[in-house]
């Protein structure tokens, strides 16, 4: 099926590890279609390359590179940023189906059956079932569809700052309209819903087939044990579904560090970079390397607990400036 | 598409080539700070004070951000229409968007159009902005940190109304220029680029942040300047996150500026990067019709002054006030940045000079520098009141005297000597004098200070033992207050102030610009500023022998803290060693440098800095060749062809010089006014001259310090060893 795709997006290289888990859970359970990702440029060169063994596509999406319609209506519409990249799937028109799937979503069973369904069909979300959960739908690549989407979006804003309000205002229709679009909630199930319906949980729970993580705090900001095989951190009441995110870990240590430790040794000999910046690849990657997300670091910053010689140091702002300036 | 322009630029000299001007027609130009409308510090006088030349030049087409106060509003913003449909359009759409955006005209010379931008409006947007800023350039925002989150807010809301702009120009996009002031704005810079907005950025530091607070924490900083870890140094002192944000605008702009060379090195090695441009403060200078009307004007308000002067001395006036010479250093209160550590030394070391050469010279030195007072104190108020009182007994005796006088001579005869005053008014005359009578000496201080134990300045003078003793030739008055015309104890403002002095003295470690000396220089006021400040290190630049033009330099970069202070004691004292007629001669030259500060020459280095962006952001459309920018030099002041007042260079031509006759042949106002009149205007040869100069004004400079280094072999510190080239001065005087 040359012509349907799962698609993705990873907008970092944390995004990018949740990216690999996804497309091999796909793989495992042996998809027919295409796999693609869309990314955005802050995500290195090197993930990039990681991406490739695993999908059959990788789209640099830039959305602030000039001469792009959604360039305009970011300028009007700042507040949107990452949104916007997230319409981009709809610029796929290779593809006559996509399903497209959140970076931090992993599936359980082959879900091609998704297929059969139409624009636009998605699970209800858990905190307002008539909305749907924008973390998977099944949509219909068309330019024309994209160019409404920017015109809305630019005129009318989301609701709640990110794609999900957009979308629900674009299909506006989708709670009442056609039961057919309404995807089962195993299609979506999300971290919240299992203590807020435990005994639900329990009897459905089994029959999962995507299960997303929600919320602030990813898998990828736990650190495993690889010899152990536990996640540091899992009994913390936080964590809601241990199960889960120790599936999600086995799938990162057996099938994708294999892949970016062989891509780190491969980099080492063939293009000879300087020994620093594997190292400290290689430490981004480790996982046992005690590493603290992005929002921790934010709100350290916003204690005045800065870590300004190291991670925090103007350095690496730079990198991350340039990234921008090029 | 418009057409590509092409644009040489050999060097700010040679603006001939570059005369032919930008197509402003198609340009729109907006410039963000803080500060606009909105007076804080000293970037408000740029801003407001550059204004004019910026509006005739880019006409309706310039605008002004600023942050929305209404006090500020009520006071200096006339609201109108925005009569520019595209800007109409941004405006209505954010506002319609939640923003509160107003549109006005900023009641100042020039009166430009100000985009006035209310961020409490939207400071529910704040939680959302930080993390997409986060996000951006993982930069975070303490919560406590008010400023820095202001900052944030004002960016975020400056990006999206240029972006809003750049979309709402719907047929002819005009090319954006955007001007970013200190790092308050630079939230907004970072946001166009990172948007990638079609806006050609311009970011100007007036300071570095880690530059204050380095130099306030008594760091030896400019010896250290290469060896900072910044981060560390930032981080330490709790400013990362400021730092960061001010890195990060210098970081994304495409042309970056400093307002002085001095700031320029200081960037270079605090933010690591280097100016592009160096662009000079400016005054807007009021021209007098009448020649010399500022030499009136002096004369005026020395008199008031010495009325105070009068009043506050009362009982210990022993001394001679033609003979007297109005010092005074005036700004923020930093004590060792601004330099009043140095001033007092050399002021010790000064009264030493003088007494010891039994000078007949008296010297006030004035403190103007405001700190926390309970209001004037007793004993100044009743100075005045003395002072009051004399004056009105001497018109009392005076009526009843005059009256005598005219009826002796109504009915035809000369009048009695002996009659005129009778024992009354002697009694009244007496009894005035004996209020005079004061036992303790004349304050230093002329308020009630809070921390009088401990205040720098108080506790300094202490030391030194300058008490204004009747044998002290130097007095000292510290005013903790900023003058106004309505004071009590001296009614003049600020202005009326530094005309009425002799000689403004700025010997600060820190100042990135130093609008001080510069507005002396502009009302004919000669000052001493250093070499380590912005309008020092330009003054040194563009004139070939600054002292004889009244600007002193004084040397605090290469030299120890103690050999500056023996340069500043030879300056001060070979200030006093020079004639009435010197002085006035010397003022002429200082007030002719006007044009040099003056918005329609220094303007020029800000349309360079815009060009320079513009041909960097829209390299297809604008060209320029990139030069040097260091080797920006307008014009050039040459050595006077007459003498030089300063004794200190002009006992090397004439060893028995006598002041009066000689200078008359020597000295021609005209001719040499016309001279500098010629070199405003930059000769062709210039860049081949300019050598030259700077190699006789490095001799003489050289010279003079020799001759005080020499004689000052063992112990340096000690006063007693300036006694001997003052001694040789006062020798080939006589």
């Amino acid at each position: 099926m040359k012509d349907q795709a799962f698609v993705t997006l990873a907008t970092n290289d944390s995004y990018v590890k949740g990216a690999l888990v996804l497309g091999s859970s796909l793989r495992h359970y042996n998809t027919t279609r295409q796999l693609v990702a869309l990314i955005t440029p802050q995500v290195s060169d090197s993930m990039k390359k990681v991406l490739f063994k695993i999908y059959d596509d990788v789209k640099e999406v830039d959305v602030l590179d000039s001469g792009d319609s959604a360039h305009l209506a970011l300028m009007q519409r700042p507040e949107l940023g990452i949104t916007l990249t997230k319409l981009h799937c709809w610029t796929l028109t290779q593809y006559s189906k996509c399903v497209f799937m959140d970076a931090d979503t992993m599936v359980l069973s082959n879900i091609d059956e998704l297929f059969q369904r139409e624009e636009l069909s998605a699970a209800p979300d858990p905190g307002w079932p008539d909305c749907f959960n924008s973390g998977v739908f099944v949509y219909r690549p068309s330019i024309d569809t994209y160019k409404r989407l920017l015109q809305f979006a630019t005129e009318k804003g989301s609701f709640d700052g990110g794609d999900q309000g957009l979308l629900n205002s674009f299909f506006s229709s989708w709670a009442t309209t056609d039961i057919n679009k309404h995807l089962p909630f195993v299609y979506n199930l999300s971290s919240v819903s299992t203590y807020s319906y435990l005994p639900a949980f329990k009897v459905f729970g089994a029959n999962a087939k995507v299960v997303h993580f929600l919320g602030r705090i990813k898998p990828w900001h736990f650190s495993f044990d690889p010899k152990t095989k536990s996640v540091s951190g899992m009994h913390d009441p936080a964590v809601v579904q241990p199960e889960f995110l120790k599936l999600w870990w086995e799938t990162f240590s057996t099938r994708i560090l294999p892949l970016l430790t062989e891509h780190g040794v491969v980099k080492d000999t063939s293009s000879g970079l300087k020994a620093e910046e594997i190292a400290e690849a290689v430490s981004q990657l480790s996982i046992e390397a005690p590493t603290i997300s992005s929002e921790e670091r934010k709100e350290r910053w916003e204690q005045g607990q800065i870590d300004y010689m190291g991670e925090d140091s103007f350095e690496n702002i730079k990198r991350r400036l340039d990234s921008f300036l090029k | 598409m418009p057409l590509a322009r092409s644009l040489s630029v050999t060097s700010l000299t040679g603006l001939e080539d570059w005369d032919d001007e930008l197509d402003l027609e198609n340009s729109v130009l907006f410039e963000v700070a803080w500060e606009v409308a909105n007076k804080v510090g000293g970037i408000y006088t740029v801003i407001q004070t550059k204004a004019k030349i910026t509006s005739d030049e880019w006409g309706d087409n310039y605008f002004l951000i600023g942050p929305y106060f209404e006090h500020n509003v009520r006071t200096q913003v006339e609201l109108i229409e925005a009569p520019n449909a595209a800007i109409k359009r941004t405006l209505d759409s954010m506002n319609s968007k939640g923003c509160k955006l107003y549109f006005g005209r900023w009641l100042i010379e020039g009166s430009p159009f100000v985009i006035l931008i209310d961020i409490a409006a939207t400071a529910w947007n704040l939680d959302h902005w930080k993390t997409e800023f986060w996000d951006s350039c993982t930069i975070g925002i303490p919560w406590y940190d008010r400023e820095a989150n202001d900052a944030v807010l004002f960016g975020f809301l400056t990006a999206w109304f240029l972006g809003e702009y750049a979309a709402q120009c719907e047929d002819e996009k005009p090319y954006i220029v955007a001007h970013f002031h200190e790092w308050l704005a630079g939230v907004g810079l970072c946001l166009c680029r990172i948007r990638k907005l079609p806006v050609a950025t311009i970011f100007t530091t007036h300071a570095t942040l880690l530059g204050r607070y380095l130099c306030a924490g008594s760091v030896d900083f400019y010896n250290n300047l290469q060896s900072f870890n910044v981060d560390k140094e930032a981080g330490d002192r709790q400013i990362y996150h400021r730092y960061c944000m001010e890195r990060a605008a210098v970081q994304c702009t495409h042309v970056f500026t400093t307002v002085s060379q001095i700031t320029a090195v200081e960037a270079e090695h605090l933010l690591k990067r280097k100016p592009d441009v160096v662009t000079p403060n400016g005054l807007n200078v009021k021209k007098f019709s009448a020649m010399h009307e500022f030499q009136n004007l002096h004369a005026q308000s020395k008199a008031r002054i010495q009325e105070f002067i009068r009043g506050h001395f009362y009982g210990h006036l022993d001394f001679n006030l033609d003979k007297t010479l109005f010092f005074f250093i005036a700004g923020r209160y930093e004590f060792s940045n601004k330099g009043a550590d140095i001033f007092l030394e050399a002021l010790a070391r000064l009264n030493y000079l003088l007494r010891v050469n039994q000078s007949d010279l008296t010297v006030v030195a004035f403190f103007i520098m405001p700190a926390r007072t309970n209001n004037f104190n007793v004993e100044t108020l009743k100075g005045q009141a003395v002072r009051k009182q004399l004056w009105d007994t001497a018109n009392t005796v005076k009526e009843k005297f005059g009256k005598k006088l005219y009826e002796s001579l109504l009915v035809g005869n000369l009048p009695d000597m002996n009659k005129m005053l009778d024992k009354e008014d002697f009694t009244m005359m007496k009894r005035a004098i004996f209020a005079t009578q004061r036992h303790s000496f004349p304050p230093v201080c002329t308020h009630n200070m809070l921390d009088d134990s401990t205040d720098s300045i108080l506790t300094t003078i202490r030391r030194i033992g300058l008490f204004n003793s009747s044998a002290d030739r130097i007095k000292v008055i510290f005013h903790p207050e900023f003058l106004s015309s309505t004071s009590p104890l001296l009614p003049v403002d600020y202005e009326e102030f530094v005309r009425g002095c002799h000689l403004g003295v700025f010997p600060s470690y820190y100042e990135p610009w130093g609008y001080t000396p510069a507005e002396c220089t502009v009302m004919g006021i000669p000052s001493i500023s250093t070499n380590l400040s912005g309008f020092g290190c330009f003054m040194e630049e563009h004139i070939a022998d600054p002292s004889s033009y009244g600007i002193y330099i004084l040397d605090r970069r290469y030299r120890g803290l103690d050999d500056s202070c023996t340069q500043l004691t030879s300056f001060l004292y070979s200030f006093c060693q020079q004639s009435r007629r010197q002085r006035i001669i010397q003022r002429n030259r200082t007030e002719r440098l006007s044009d040099l500060l003056d918005w329609k020459y220094l303007g020029r280095y800000y349309m360079y800095a815009r060009h320079m962006a513009l041909a960097k952001a829209f390299p297809d459309n604008f060209m320029y060749e990139p030069t040097e920018p260091t080797a920006a030099q307008g014009f050039r002041y040459p050595r006077p062809a007459s003498v030089p007042p300063s004794p200190s260079l002009s006992r090397h031509s004439s060893p028995h010089h006598s002041e009066t006759e000689e200078d008359d042949e020597r000295y021609d106002e005209e001719e040499e006014a016309e001279k500098d009149r010629q070199n405003i205007k930059p000769p062709a040869m210039a860049v081949g001259t300019v050598p030259e100069w700077r190699k006789r004004s490095k001799k003489g400079s050289i010279d003079a310090s020799t001759s005080s280094n020499a004689s000052t072999p063992t112990n340096p510190s000690s006063p007693t060893d300036l006694s001997s080239p003052a001694s040789s001065i006062t020798e080939e005087r006589n």
